[in-house]
Order: structure tokens, then C-alpha cells, then sequence
């Protein structure tokens, strides 16, 4: 056993901050191929002991950090329109802060469940339709009609959501997947209703309004849908619901046999996603007034959600609202320089692929690893006394052990 | 509350697992649950806890019908137990694992913050309890194997069930750390819990428990206290096959 | 009410499209089998190795059918090198999922570069038998067609002999049924992961050689051919070859029978429909399939 628990507690007291006794001794279980015989590592608990103290202080900033980035995005969201140098700048606020919601909203499943839809885009599509249909159809006020496609598309995404979800994994990507195709396919052909490939014209509900005017108008409503997503987020992230959430994705069955009704709770977040989706959709038919299915059922609007999501991390509030900045302005900038090229399917195809290879927990995560180990790497030089402290103690623990 | 089950047959393809088992477990006791390999307990355990569905038979919890049942409605029902291969949230730290037991009832109490002072007291009290409280703010996935067993332990505990089922919780664990899952399974149960442990151990078996089933083929041949046991002629032909 | 010759004519027609359906969908329950990864990519192969059958033919001048003896092979080893080289090194515990992303990316890559190398156009080839066809109890059969589904047909036999009575086709199903078992018994499970991707991905090489023969090809072709052969997989029981047969057999029948009152584009929702009636109400499928229940 002596060999077992040195290796274990060799890295723990290397790392002050209470993480990591164990990497490279103990392989995740979950990496085990069930059936073998797990490694006895020695378990007396006293062993590696980091300060808990250590570990709670370490903890504490991430109480303030997410109302500081909350401040500073309310003080973006105000100004930017204002610094914006021309309206063609301002638009593009406007379309970044659309990802910047998608994403966001996205994050509700991909990042509770760990659930990954690649259909995000057509829930947004749809949202976009209902919206249009409602004003230039049923003549109703634009942003009761928002509200109500918005309500529509969350009671569609109940039945989505019961194929998707009653089992696991797979079958919800490929719901996903499907229910892009699907509407694309309907959105073209129906085009007594949705005006098929001719498109929907949706009429603004500012009418007079001059185009800068209106991009002002619109960046401060996204702001405020996005601020919202945030704030639910957040609330959702801290609620026992979240944890239940959390503990989904971690492992399924595990929270299920804890207690925890998952399908009820996958499905209930799921809505909630599908909600946000909706609204930013519905808010992009009400900005651009012109909507094509082709564009608001494209494959490609759910993996841009996703690679945004993922780059900046799904595990943080504002991950993906940080990739949505990177990706958003990127996509923007290549059209601009590039114009619509194939190559850009390429590029998406290849990022994301970099991103699931090498970062799958995003490039935030990745980045704060990385300085978190370089920051152990001083705090292990001072603390090179307390490394032999206890390694004493362990010394002396063994020995009580084998006595 | 006693946890009984009636004909429970369940067949994967041709094999069948559970062939008509009538089982009822003491309540308030320990009771162990034992047999050769393949002979049907984690298939038992699976289907008592829903995780499968039985093709055929009854499982009651007291009066309640718990047959068919999603795994979580019989968690709530105050049925709890630890997986083969312990199953922790990894990337959790250990005190959000306990936490994660936590039952919100309805919606808006869901909505309630998982970190309520109150909750975050008992998790790390059971936590201390088990001895793993220093890891508190530690990932589950560093911690080492047996510290994750007894963190598995403090997390079903968290949910104040009833009945607590065990599968193999003597599994790759070192002797000192033995000892002491025995020791607390005894102090748990002194507690009005009652047990129910699949084990191999035999040591760790006939020291904790009061009351014994013995299952082969997928039924049980014999029960009864440890002493009885350890006579029987059926079960050491069922482990020695003779 | 369509005349009875329509009727006959659609059901030729539908069983000729189940075949290649069939074939397609039993490379995807292969990679699904093996891995449990739904290769999103599987159909973008497919247009790509129609695309190099077509260049075949304009540029080399040569029958479409021979670029098989490139492109079989050189899929075979793209899919090797796809579960060797990226796949397996996912984390197996978020394996399904950023699987269906690694496969998504490698779609959207493979699209974009057919839409470089040859532009958006729609293209198609022109062979001197395209639009021979011939007369079978008052249906009109056209000759490619009928090639298509032989070639479908004769891979499929292949792939169910090899799976069945050679040595690396019973340690492929062993590796499916139980990969844990199947090391034990000295199966180099990886390896034999490996051919087996090579495997599916090698359906998708004859499967383009046979559309390229009769439809007309564009790089985005290839999200209406995933969206159905991924219904047929739900549907027949993700994981299990006959079911998938089966389900392509009658999907494809329904779409061939459906055209006639609803027109092509409507006839294609009933892949969706069937997924989403399948999933809402049978998620196992409803052909077998063991493995679909925890997926």
C-alpha cells in the first residue's frame, strides 16, 4: 500500500488549492472498462489532506467576478451604441448580441445536461416565423406577437422534447438534427403560408423610424433579452433544480437513483431553452423584416451556437457569450473580407473539430487551467516547508496504518 | 418498512437473470444478499431500484407497489442505494455531491438555492460522519477510489433513506477502510436504517449482517441468520457446485 | 385514385431506393454498433464518393462504376483512420455526444470543399445507358436504377457473409455485443473498431457510386440524405442491421407510394414522421435493435 498512497499524495501537496490529489495514480473511473477490477488505492482519508481553508478562500471570488462581468456588460450594452462610429458597426452589435442570446440560450440545455441539439437553429427559425406570421397574418401588435410565438414555440417544444429526451443521448442529437431538415423542408414547400423560398416580409413595428434609429432600438432590446437569459441562468445555476441539472450531466442514472426525475427536469430546461431561442428569434424577424428559410432553417445556425458555446465554455455563465463575441465578429469580419464563400463551412468544420478534440471544456476553462497551473507552480516553491510537513505526516499515518 | 418482492423474473434475450425470486428483506436489520457470479443480485438490485424493468413478479416497500417505477420515484420512496462500480458526479466537488441528493418538491421550490445554509450543515455533517470531510471542496474525480465509495455513501445518505441497498461495498477497498464501512453500516443501522448489501466478502458478510439470502439461478435458495448459513448444504453447493 | 400501373411502378421504384437505403443505413448501424457514435458525416462521404464518380466520368472519361476500385479502398482507410485517429480518443464518457460533433465538423468540411473544388453547381452525369430502361410486367425500370439496387444488393450479401462466416466478422460482433468480453478473449477490440468503421465507411463509396448514377449531385445534397438515414436506424432499433434493412425497405417504399398524391417534397417528411412517432412511442425501434434502450 506504502507505493499506492505515495504516488497518491505526491501531486496534492503540490496544489495548495485542494484539487487533484490523485491525476495520474487513480484513472477516472468512468475511464475503467466495467467489469475490471478498479485499482485499491489506499482510502484512509486522513491521507492528502489538503487545508480546507486553502480551498474554501480560492472559491470566493467566484461570488463577485460574475456581478463585476455583469456590471461591465450593462455598462457595453449602454454605451456601445453611442461609441458605435457608423450604423453598419451598430448592426453588427446587433447580430453579435443575437448570437450572444442564442448561445446563452443554448447553454440551458448544453450546459445543465450536457445535452447537445445541433437544432437550436431551427427553434430560432421558428420563433423567427411565428413572430413574422403573427404581425403580417393576424395583424397583432409586434411584440405581442414575440411574446405569444414565443409561448407557441416553448408548447412545441414539449412534444420535441418528450421524442428527443425520453432516452438518452443519440436519439436527442439526431431529434435535433431532424427537426432542422423537417422545418426547412415544410417552411420551403408550404409556401401558401410562409411565402416558401420568395420569402416572409414582416412588417416593422416602428414604422417611420430611421435605420439608425432602429438598430439602437433593437441592440438595447437584445441587450436586455440577453441580460435576462443571463440572470435565469445564473438563478437556474445556483437553484437545487440546477444541481439536479448539473447532475444529469454528470451521470445520468446516478442522479435518477438519487432521486432526481430526470426526464422532467431535461424537459422542463429544454422549454425554457427553446423559450430564450424563440424570443431572439422572433426578435431578428421583427429587426430584419425579411425572412427566407433557407437562412432561418440552415444547418449551419445550430453549429455556429454550438462551436460559440463551446469555445467559451459551457460550464460558465458567460461562456458563451464570450464565444458568440469571438465567433459572432469573426463570421461578420469573413463576410465582409471574404463574401460567402464554401470555405467558411470549412472553417466552422474545422474549429469545431479543434475545439472538441482540444478544448472541450472551452477555451475560458483551458485558459484558467493553464494559469492556475502556473500559478501552483510558484506556490509550491514557498511552500515547500508544508510538501515535507506532510510528508512526515504521512510517514508517521503509514506507520500507524501498518502498526 | 419492509422491502419484499413477489416472482420477479427478468430474462436478457435467452439468459434469464431473476427466475420467479420471492424475496423479503428484515426491516431494521442488516440483511445481506449473496450467491455465485451471474446469479442474478445486481440484476435484482436493478430491478427493485428501477433501473430495469422486470418482466414478470411484484416489488413492495411496506404497502407501496414500487413495480415499474422510475428509478427516482423509488429513491423518494426511501429506497437508496450505491452502485457496483461507485458512481460519483466527477466533476463536482465532494460537498456539491452530497448536495445533489437533495430532493426539491415541485417547481418553485426547485427554484430554491441549492446552497441554503441549512442543507450545506447536513452535507457536511455527513461528510465528517464518514470521515471525508477535509475533502470537501475537492472534484470527486481526484479524489482516490475509496474515499469516492464513502463519498457515494454520504451522498445516498443525504437523501435519509430508509431502506439502503449496497452493492458490493467491500469492493477494492483496503482492510483498514474495510473495518470501518463495517462499522458504520452497524452505527447506521443501530439508527433504524435498514440494509441490504450485495457482497463477496464473506469476512465482512457473516460479521455485519443478521439476516442472510442466498441467491443461485436467479432465485434464492436459502435464508436465514449467519450461523444458519454457513451450514447450509444448499449453498455451499450452489458456491462450490457440487 | 393512381392506376394500377402507377401503383406497381411505385413500388418498384421504392424497393429499388430501399436497397441503396439499406445499404447506407447498415454502414451507420455499423459505426453505431461499434461505438456508439452517430456519424453525421456518413452521407457526406456518400456525396463525396458520387462526386469523384461523376469526376470520373466528365474529366477521365471513364464508367463511373470503376472509380469504385479508388474509392472503396481509400474510404476503408479514411474510415480506419477516422476511429483511430479521432474518434478513440474522445473521453468515453461524453463519446456520443462530441462524436456527433467531431463527424458534424468533418460534414461541414467535406461540403465546403466540394462546394471549392466544384462550385454549387448541380451536377450529373451523362452515360450512354442513363435513360435506357425496359419493361417489367408494365412498370418502366430504368437500367441504372436497377444497377444501383444490384450493387446495394450484392454489398449488403458481402457484408453479411463477411460478417458472418470469416474470423474478423465474428470478432466485429463480438466487439459490438460485449467489447469488455471480447478482449478477453484475446480480440484486438481497437484494431477491429477500426476495420470496422473502415467497413461502413466503404457502404458509403459503393452507395455515391450507385446515386451518382442517376441523380443529379450538389455539394448540400448530403443533409437530405442523413435526416432519412438516420430515421431508418431509429426506427429499425439503433444498432441492429435487420431491423435497419427492414425499416429502410418500408420507408422507402412509403416515400415511393407517398409521391404519388403528395409530391417528392412532402413524401420525404415521412422519414421524420416515423422518427418522431418511433421515439415518442417505441424509443427501442421496432425491429429488435438491444442496444437502443439506453440510447
Amino acid at each position: 500500500m506504502p507505493n499506492a498512497s505515495d504516488a497518491a499524495s505526491t501531486p496534492a501537496a503540490e496544489q495548495p488549492s485542494g484539487a487533484a490529489p490523485t491525476p495520474a495514480a487513480q484513472p477516472s473511473h468512468a475511464a475503467l472498462p466495467s467489469g475490471a477490477a478498479p485499482t485499491p488505492a489506499a482510502a484512509q482519508p486522513s491521507e492528502a489532506a489538503p487545508a480546507p481553508g486553502a480551498a474554501s478562500s480560492f472559491r470566493t471570488p467566484s461570488n463577485w467576478l460574475p456581478l463585476g462581468a455583469a456590471a461591465l456588460l450593462i455598462v457595453a450594452i449602454l454605451v456601445f451604441p453611442s461609441l458605435a462610429p457608423n450604423p453598419y458597426i451598430l448592426s453588427t452589435g446587433v447580430i453579435v448580441l443575437n448570437w450572444a442570446v442564442l448561445a446563452t440560450a443554448w447553454n440551458f440545455v448544453g450546459g445543465f445536461t450536457g445535452y447537445i441539439s445541433l437544432g437550436h437553429g431551427a427553434l430560432a427559425g421558428l420563433g423567427g416565423y411565428a413572430t413574422g406570421l403573427l404581425v403580417a397574418k393576424a395583424d397583432m401588435p409586434s411584440f405581442v406577437a414575440l411574446v405569444v410565438a414565443a409561448l407557441l414555440v416553448a408548447a412545441l417544444a414539449i412534444p420535441i422534447g418528450f421524442a428527443a429526451l425520453r432516452v438518452r443521448g443519440a436519439s436527442f442529437v439526431i431529434v435535433s438534427i431532424a427537426l432542422v431538415l423537417i422545418l426547412l423542408l415544410v417552411f420551403q414547400s408550404w409556401s401558401s403560408v410562409t411565402g416558401g423560398s420568395r420569402g416572409l416580409v414582416v412588417p416593422r413595428p416602428f414604422p417611420g423610424m430611421l435605420r439608425p434609429e432602429h438598430h439602437r432600438v433593437f441592440f438595447f432590446l437584445y441587450g436586455g433579452l440577453l441580460l435576462l437569459a443571463l440572470l435565469t441562468w445564473w438563478l437556474l445555476d445556483r437553484s437545487r433544480f440546477g444541481m439536479g441539472l448539473k447532475a444529469i450531466r454528470e451521470d445520468e442514472d446516478k442522479a435518477e437513483s438519487l432521486g432526481t426525475p430526470t426526464f422532467a427536469y431535461k424537459l422542463t430546461v429544454f422549454v425554457i431553452s427553446a423559450a430564450f431561442t424563440a424570443l431572439a428569434g422572433g426578435l431578428y424577424a421583427l429587426w430584419f423584416g425579411d425572412l427566407d428559410p433557407v437562412f432561418q432553417f440552415s444547418v449551419l445556425t445550430g453549429s455556429y451556437i454550438v462551436l460559440m458555446a463551446l469555445l467559451g465554455g459551457v460550464r460558465n455563465l458567460f461562456g458563451p457569450l464570450l464565444g458568440a463575441l469571438v465567433v459572432g465578429i469573426a463570421l461578420e469580419y469573413f463576410k465582409v473580407e471574404f463574401g460567402n464563400s464554401p470555405l467558411h463551412l470549412v472553417t466552422t468544420g474545422l474549429l469545431l473539430g479543434l475545439v472538441v478534440m482540444f478544448m472541450p471544456d472551452g477555451v475560458i476553462p483551458s485558459l484558467t487551467a493553464l494559469v492556475q497551473r502556473l500559478r501552483n507552480r510558484e506556490a509550491s516553491s514557498i511552500r515547500e516547508v508544508t510538501a515535507a510537513d506532510l510528508a512526515e505526516q504521512r510517514r508517521r499515518e503509514q506507520e500507524g496504518v501498518n502498526s | 418498512m419492509t422491502l419484499r418482492t413477489e416472482g420477479l423474473r427478468k430474462a436478457f434475450g435467452g439468459v434469464v437473470a431473476l427466475d420467479g425470486a420471492d424475496v423479503e428483506f428484515l426491516p431494521g436489520k442488516v440483511n445481506a444478499l449473496i450467491g455465485p457470479n451471474g446469479s442474478g443480485k445486481t440484476t435484482f438490485f436493478n430491478c427493485v431500484t428501477g433501473m430495469i424493468k422486470p418482466d414478470e413478479g411484484r416489488i413492495f416497500f411496506g404497502e407501496r407497489d414500487l413495480t415499474g417505477r422510475a428509478p427516482h420515484v423509488v429513491a423518494r420512496a426511501g429506497v437508496g442505494r450505491t452502485f457496483q462500480l461507485c458512481r460519483v458526479f466527477p466533476r463536482m466537488t465532494a460537498v456539491e455531491n452530497v448536495l445533489a441528493a437533495v430532493r426539491p418538491g415541485g417547481l418553485l421550490r426547485g427554484l430554491r438555492s441549492a446552497h441554503r445554509r441549512s442543507e450545506i450543515e447536513r452535507a457536511h455533517n455527513w461528510l465528517t460522519r464518514l470521515g471525508i470531510e477535509h475533502l470537501a471542496e475537492a472534484e470527486a474525480r481526484n479524489l482516490s477510489w475509496g474515499q469516492q465509495k464513502l463519498l457515494e455513501l454520504a451522498g445516498v445518505l443525504m437523501g435519509e433513506p430508509q431502506t439502503i441497498l449496497l452493492d458490493e461495498p467491500a469492493g477494492g477497498v483496503n482492510p483498514a477502510l474495510l473495518d470501518r464501512i463495517g462499522t458504520l453500516v452497524r452505527e447506521l443501522n443501530s439508527e433504524g436504517r435498514t440494509f441490504v448489501i450485495v457482497e463477496h466478502n464473506m469476512d465482512l458478510v457473516m460479521s455485519i449482517s443478521d439476516h442472510i439470502v442466498v441467491f443461485d439461478r436467479g432465485r434464492p435458495i436459502a435464508a436465514g441468520p449467519p450461523e444458519r448459513i454457513r451450514t447450509d448444504e444448499r449453498v455451499l453447493g450452489a458456491y462450490l457446485g457440487v | 385514385m393512381p392506376s394500377g400501373a402507377l401503383l406497381f411502378q411505385s413500388i418498384i421504384l421504392g424497393l429499388l431506393l430501399g436497397g441503396l437505403y439499406a445499404l447506407l443505413a447498415a454502414g451507420l448501424t455499423l459505426y453505431f454498433g461499434i461505438m456508439r457514435v452517430v456519424m453525421i458525416a456518413h452521407s457526406a462521404f456518400l456525396i463525396l464518393a458520387a462526386y469523384l464518380a461523376w469526376w470520373t466520368h466528365s474529366r477521365l472519361g471513364i464508367d463511373p462504376l470503376l472509380s469504385m476500385v479508388v474509392t472503396v479502398p481509400l474510404f476503408f482507410g479514411a474510415g480506419v483512420l477516422l476511429q483511430r485517429g479521432l474518434l478513440s480518443r474522445l473521453r468515453p464518457a461524453t463519446l456520443t455526444m462530441m462524436s456527433v460533433l467531431i463527424t458534424f465538423a468533418i460534414a461541414l468540411c467535406i461540403e465546403g470543399l466540394l462546394g471549392y473544388a466544384f462550385s454549387g453547381t448541380q451536377r450529373r452525369i451523362q452515360l450512354g445507358y442513363g435513360t435506357a430502361s425496359f419493361d417489367l410486367f408494365g412498370a418502366r425500370v430504368a437500367v441504372v436504377k436497377l444497377i444501383a439496387f444490384g450493387l446495394a444488393t450484392v454489398s449488403l450479401a458481402a457484408l453479411y457473409l463477411l460478417m458472418k462466416r470469416t474470423q474478423f466478422g465474428w470478432a466485429l460482433r463480438a466487439t459490438i455485443q460485449h467489447r469488455d468480453a471480447a478482449r478477453l478473449v484475446g480480440i484486438d477490440t481497437e484494431r477491429t473498431a477500426g476495420f470496422g468503421f473502415g467497413l461502413g465507411l466503404a457502404t458509403a463509396a459503393i452507395g455515391g457510386t450507385a446515386l451518382a448514377l442517376d441523380t443529379t449531385i450538389y455539394p448540400s445534397l448530403h443533409w437530405h440524405w442523413i435526416g432519412p438515414l438516420m430515421a431508418i436506424i431509429v426506427v429499425g432499433g439503433l444498432g441492429s442491421v435487420a431491423g435497419a434493412a427492414a425499416a429502410a425497405l418500408l420507408l422507402g417504399l412509403a416515400q415511393s407510394l407517398l409521391q404519388i398524391p403528395m409530391g417528392a417534397t412532402w413524401a420525404q417528411t415521412v422519414f421524420y414522421v416515423a422518427l418522431f412517432a418511433t421515439l415518442a412511442v417505441r424509443p427501442q425501434g421496432f425491429f429488435g435493435g438491444r442496444l437502443a434502450q439506453r440510447f
